[in-house]
């Protein structure tokens, strides 16, 4: 225990270009005259390189292909139905049962499908942190208002939230970020809440608070920049379980409608054809799982920190 | 204990209670279904008709109390939209053994399949082996579960021509759907299980264990697992809502025909009461199963009964 509790807070601080993983309080051997002065960008080992490789080729991808003459994802051509991929030049990826163009499709799902995604990580990356900076410096009744509100998120499954408005409002995109927005903030409350909290009585916050700083002033200058390298991390580790969630929601008919495309929504149109045309489902599919491997890749290091240093303390708060 | 209990139940109540009041409010937030029911085509006269015998004429607090009044008075969850006369509640309490069924075999044989190769790992205290696993895991975790499914569908039914794609007619049906679940829930506890019998495993009782000259075999299954479980347990009550939500679109992938398939097409029929139903009903499975895991963690550890 001992030995590998050390050996990964050690990985942690490593990684952590500030220094200031939840773990370690202790405060920096020498007092930093500047923060831009000590951030670095972290050195990428050689399978987060292959994440940021995927990731770029899908998005270059998604971003080219809608570019193309003569690419369209809604221009339906009945007599030229079900191509399948790699027989046409006209259609790369074959085409749908309406005949549209299935590259185009994808490329157009794709980006509406990660546009939403990268909408709501931002939103709750926004909320969250500055709930957890607030609930954090604040602390007292505050903090313990925001946390147990926090708690009651976690346990609500949020399909089921959106289950019961989509059935009393109408299935709807809008309707899907705005329930994510709403409820899928908890995890960045808790990161910026304890960098908050591990900052509070450094120098740097002590000083201008001495001084007389407001304690908005100290917040947004001195913690949000430290706390926000944090909330930065999770949120790309965040975009590949964000996808997952909302193509499933597409997937279901709760989120994106047709005909705009979306990944999860053409994987459910193509489940319709699964016997005559499996590759319609096939290829969104595929793009779903290299932007999920390549963000994954891409904050392994990272996301095995956390659940270990979750696992310990649970077991703390058990014991 | 009975402290505990009695504790429980109020919480399980109050949750319960909100539930009820939430999935109401939503309800009126939907407006008459009286559009719905009767198509474009009908007279003022029928919709106030409809509205009165549906209680919508009613201010919004005498509809609250007499819904409550109904559930406590007569289990009167209200009457389906869509299947006139035919209690919403029924129809959920109809669906909710098969989506048990696919839920418990789905989990169980996740867990196990978990407990086996983490155990395999630790005995062999083979890198390779632990390697190759977690990264199976990985890519499964980058399947969303409804894709997994049918790529199990393609391989299963239209390849192979193994087993069926839909429904649960069939007992081998069971196979696809449950094997969606078991794999999903693999993955996640497979690295709870790793990581606790890691950390087990640099215990001084593991030490003083293979210094007594017990078998490896013993430590580990005997001594390392039984503590390992314990923390995953927590864990495994904390995820129990992501566990219902993949069940929800399990079901919807192999119209499974349970809870989460039902509640879906009530969904886009707009047929309210059996959502409201529904949800009722997940509240109080989800409230009774994470008692479950409470109570058993009590009974495997006694730490926590004595704190209790």
């Amino acid at each position: 225990m001992t030995a590998r509790s050390t050996a990964s807070s050690a990985t942690a601080d490593a990684f952590d270009p500030l220094e200031l993983g939840a773990a370690s309080d202790t405060p920096p051997p020498a007092p930093a005259p500047d923060t831009a002065a000590r951030l670095r960008w972290p050195r990428l080992r050689t399978t987060e390189w292959v994440g940021v490789g995927i990731l770029a080729v899908v998005a270059a991808t998604i971003l080219i292909v809608p570019l193309l003459p003569g690419s369209d994802p809604y221009a339906q051509n009945l007599s030229a139905s079900f191509i399948p991929p790699f027989t046409d030049a006209a259609h790369l990826l074959g085409t749908d049962m309406l005949g549209r163009d299935l590259a185009s499709r994808v490329a157009v799902g794709g980006q509406v499908s990660l546009g939403i995604v990268l909408f709501v990580v931002a939103i709750n990356a926004f909320v969250g942190m500055v709930t957890g900076m607030i609930a954090g410096y604040a602390g007292g009744r505050l903090d313990n208002l925001l946390m147990g509100w926090a708690d009651v998120q976690l346990a609500m499954p949020i399909i089921l939230v959106l289950i019961a408005l989509s059935a009393a409002l109408g299935p709807n995109v809008w309707l899907m970020i705005l329930t994510l927005a709403a409820t899928y903030w908890v995890g960045y409350a808790r990161v910026a809440r304890s960098a908050a909290m591990s900052l509070k009585g450094r120098d740097f916050v002590i000083a201008p608070r001495i001084q007389g700083a407001s304690p908005q002033w100290i917040v947004s200058t001195h913690i949000a920049p430290h706390v926000g390298v944090q909330v930065l991390i999770l949120a790309s580790a965040d975009i590949g379980g964000v996808l997952l969630l909302t193509s499933s929601f597409d997937y279901l008919g709760l989120g994106v409608q047709a005909p705009t495309p979306s990944w999860g929504l053409l994987i459910s149109e193509g489940q319709k054809y699964v016997r005559e045309a499996p590759y319609l489902a096939l290829i969104p599919g595929i793009a779903i799982f290299l932007v999920v491997i390549g963000t994954n890749l891409l904050s392994q290091r990272f996301t095995a920190e956390r659940e270990l240093s979750a696992l310990r303390r649970r077991k703390k708060v058990r014991a | 204990m009975v402290r505990l209990v009695a504790r429980r139940l109020i919480q399980a109540a109050a949750t319960i209670f909100v539930v009820v009041t939430i999935a109401f409010g939503l309800g009126r937030l939907s407006g008459s279904p009286a559009a719905l029911l009767l198509g474009d085509n009908a007279s003022r006269e029928q919709i106030d008709a409809l509205n009165a015998s549906l209680g919508f004429d009613q201010p919004l607090w005498k509809q609250y109390v007499d819904y409550l009044i109904g559930i406590v008075t007569r289990g009167d969850f209200g009457d389906s939209y869509r299947q006139r006369g035919i209690s919403s509640m029924q129809l959920v309490l109809e669906r909710v053994p098969a989506s048990l069924q696919l839920g418990a075999v789905g989990l169980v044989a996740g867990v196990l399949l978990a407990a086996l190769a983490a155990v395999a790992v630790h005995l062999t205290r083979s890198p390779a082996l632990r390697t190759s696993l977690l990264t199976i895991g990985a890519a499964r975790q980058a399947i969303p579960d409804f894709f997994f499914g049918l790529l199990l569908v393609l391989v299963f039914s239209v390849a192979l021509g193994l087993l069926p794609s839909l429904g649960n007619r069939d007992p081998v049906a069971i196979i696809m759907p449950a094997a969606t679940i078991a794999t999903a829930q693999f993955v996640v506890y497979l690295r709870l299980l790793d990581n606790a019998l890691g950390e087990q495993s640099r215990l001084d009782y593991t030490r003083t264990a293979y210094a007594r000259g017990e078998g490896r075999f013993r430590v580990v299954v005997a001594e390392m697992l039984p503590n390992a479980v314990l923390p995953v347990m927590t864990i495994a009550g904390i995820s129990l809502g992501s566990f219902l939500g993949g069940l929800v679109i399990v079901e919807n992938v192999f119209a499974w025909p349970g809870l989460g398939q039902l509640m879906l097409s009530a969904v886009y029929a707009r047929d309210f009461p059996v959502v409201q139903s529904g949800l009722i009903v997940v509240a109080a499975l989800f409230i009774l199963s994470n008692a479950l895991v409470d109570l058993l963690s009590a009974l495997v550890d006694p730490r926590v009964r004595h704190l209790a």
